[in-house]
């Protein structure tokens, strides 16, 4: 790690692949000038798992456990959208509770992993105390998850056919109780992050990612959203019970670090409209849907996961085995727009924009 | 011969040495424990400094390749070394009087930066781009603040020189005249035109000790820690130990200045006046400031100290001028 000259007034600095501002391994290869970041250059494959040849190489049952390991935060979406893949191979129609029970699971991931984001923002700009305090907060909603899944990170409560555990009119009421609890804390949180000037000055107006460069680099998730981009796989091709549950998309179109955190503290009072309305209208009737011949045939799927869209295909032969899964994570698509983001921008913004886009590396790289 | 060995005594138990550092290190561990308390945890035990340190002195010496050797290992014996004396140099009203009879508010003024100088040699020694980058903003920074530093300084001069009259010659360096003056006069931090100065004084604080928001030259989350990046070992303990002598000299400095009244003729009561005074600047100025803040830019905390602290103590040194 030594400070190479480039020639010129310039030298590269290295921000990764083991940077404490970054929660997994990923290397950006920076040519600063001063304090100013010139170019960057990404370089990952860190945690390359192999994961679809493993995928390729297990049942299709055993690839819903496989596929919920992709990622910690995002860990629901990918067995839910798998899932999808497999019940569409299958032509499988899901029973009316499995899918409302697969909504509740996902809106609650996304709290968690929304909170999570923000509170490395705050982490980032060395708001230690704003860091605590929301981890204390979504602490709430890891206790809700733990409660009715039995997990704080892998709920485990997406299966082929319907859903794995069955949420009781007791659990349902606690629910509805950790919600009307966080909701006054939350708003606190979203006023902090509106008003005090500390944390506006490292984010607002930085990190710029303008609507047509969005548009170009066909970013997903809050980040396109923080562009002003309506993009969201939930309202533009519903799935599971979304089609019948209110929510709106939310949209912002100050393009920068700020806005986009805006998006995602705003996105999770929606969610809660959504966990809501999935209380109240859960319908009756089995969790699961039995279970049909495999046949040979290939599906997608596609579901909105916190990070943005995730995208699954599959291809099976006839056995249990499928003869090609392969996926796309939203991050994947957020990656390039960093180079955008981060050109002539401060060194001690770098973090705080990758951060931004709420990066997954072990998603991206499997 | 005897005043020699007065000033070695002094710089190695009282006020500097053993004491300056068991009260450092016991202010850092407070400083931790309030913070933690503040967010909502335990925070670590009072002894947790000494652990650290004493486990960091059983450890390898590493120095990179690649950087400069000699200045690598000297400079935190120097930013040490001037910490050690300037922790003579502080007075303990009712206690103890300082080493010198002129002209300490100077020396200590340029003793002050010793530590930041240190952090900025062995960052630009370690040849990483972090150190260097450290290092730029550490000097922007120290550039930043000692301004309003050696207005406050001024003016506290000033201030008592004045009234002194003949005696001194317009300023009044001796911090043990200024001390004896206050006792007479009443403490400055209560004086209508010194209150901008201590407010200054104040936002100086987390400046040149480096904590938040003003962290920006070791941000761990941006050059993670940034000139001490490359530093481990018994060289990284000996920058801890500096850290802990500086908080002693800066609060202390800090008590000297604005609070120096004492209540009791007794010795150990002024004591710990002196120590409570000290602790109460420090979590007053750097513990409180910091649980409620985040890390400014480098760009924004210059600008911050250009302005805000720059005008206070200006605004004292000409109250002082036309009183």
């Amino acid at each position: 790690m030594t400070a190479m000259n480039t020639g010129g007034s310039t030298f590269s600095m290295p921000l990764g692949p083991v940077h404490v501002a970054l929660e997994e391994p990923v290397y950006f290869h920076l040519t600063v000038e001063g304090e100013t970041i010139r170019k960057v250059d990404l370089t990952s494959g860190h945690v390359h798992r192999g994961m679809e040849a493993m995928a390729s190489q297990r049942n299709l049952t055993k690839n819903t456990t496989l596929t919920e390991r992709v990622c910690s935060l995002c860990s629901n979406s990918h067995s839910f959208t798998y899932c999808m893949a497999v019940e569409n191979v299958l032509g499988l129609d899901i029973p009316q509770r499995a899918r409302y029970l697969r909504v509740l699971a996902e809106e609650i991931k996304r709290v968690a992993s929304h909170l999570f984001n923000t509170a490395i923002q705050a982490h980032l700009i060395g708001f230690k105390s704003l860091f605590m305090h929301i981890m204390e907060v979504r602490e709430i909603m890891q206790d809700v998850k733990e409660t009715v899944y039995g997990n704080r990170m892998n709920l485990a409560q997406n299966c082929i056919g319907g859903v794995k555990c069955d949420v009781t009119p007791e659990l349902l009421v606690y629910i509805l109780s950790a919600i009307d609890k966080m909701k006054p804390m939350l708003e606190e949180i979203r006023d902090i992050y509106a008003t005090n000037s500390m944390v506006l000055g490292r984010t607002k107006g930085l990190g710029l990612l303008p609507q047509e460069d969005a548009l170009r680099l066909g970013v997903v998730g809050p980040v396109a959203r923080g562009s002003g981009l309506k993009m969201d796989v939930r309202k533009a091709s519903p799935y599971a019970a979304y089609p019948e549950l209110e929510f709106d998309v939310i949209l912002h179109s100050g393009c920068c670090i700020h806005s986009r955190t805006t998006v995602r503290l705003d996105e999770i009072f929606e969610s809660f409209r959504l966990i809501i309305q999935c209380c109240k209208r859960l319908p009756g009737g089995p969790t699961i849907a039995s279970m049909r011949q495999i046949r040979s045939a290939e599906a997608c799927a596609r579901t909105e996961a916190p990070r943005g869209e995730v995208f699954y295909y599959i291809r099976t032969n006839g056995t249990d085995i499928p003869a090609r899964l392969k996926w796309r994570v939203p991050s994947y698509m957020n990656w390039e727009a960093l180079g955008v983001m981060m050109k002539d921008c401060k060194v001690a913004d770098a973090a705080l924009i990758t951060n931004s886009i709420d990066p997954c590396v072990s998603c991206t790289e499997r | 011969m005897t005043d020699t060995l007065f000033a070695i005594l002094h710089m190695a138990i009282f006020p500097g040495g053993i004491f300056a550092l068991t009260l450092g290190f016991f202010y850092k561990s407070l400083d931790r424990r309030v913070e933690a308390r503040l967010q909502r945890r335990v925070g670590p035990p009072l002894i947790q400094p000494w652990l650290d340190a004493a486990k960091l002195l059983t450890k390898e010496t590493m120095i990179p390749r690649t950087a400069c050797r000699s200045v690598f290992l000297l400079a935190p014996v120097f930013g040490f070394t001037g910490m050690a004396v300037c922790a003579a140099f502080i007075p303990v009203p009712g206690v103890y009087a300082g080493l010198s009879n002129m002209g300490d508010l100077l020396v200590i003024f340029y003793l002050l930066p010793m530590p930041a100088i240190a952090l900025m040699l062995g960052g630009s020694a370690s040849s990483s781009p972090f150190g260097a980058l450290g290092f730029s903003r550490e000097m922007l920074l120290m550039l930043a603040y000692e301004t309003p530093l050696l207005m406050i300084l001024l003016s506290v001069a000033m201030l008592v020189g004045k009234s002194l009259g003949a005696e001194s010659s317009g300023a009044e360096f001796s911090l043990l005249k200024i001390i004896a003056w206050q006792q007479e006069n009443g403490s400055l931090g209560f004086n209508p035109a010194m209150i901008p100065a201590l407010l200054a004084y104040l936002l100086f604080l987390p400046g040149t000790m480096g904590v938040a928001p003003f962290d920006v030259a070791e941000a761990e989350t941006e050059l993670l820690e940034g000139p001490l990046l490359e530093y481990g070992g018994p060289l990284l303990a000996l920058f801890s130990v500096t850290s802990a002598f500086k908080t002693f000299v800066v609060t202390g400095l800090g008590v000297a200045l604005f609070f120096p009244g004492t209540i009791s003729s007794w010795w150990p009561i002024n004591l710990v006046c002196f120590v409570l005074k000290c602790l109460g600047l420090m979590l007053f100025s750097l513990t409180l400031v910091k649980s409620a803040t985040g890390r400014f830019r480098i760009d924004q905390a210059f600008r911050f100290y250009v302005t805000v602290p720059t005008a206070l103590a200006l605004c004292s040194l000409i109250l002082v001028w036309v009183m």
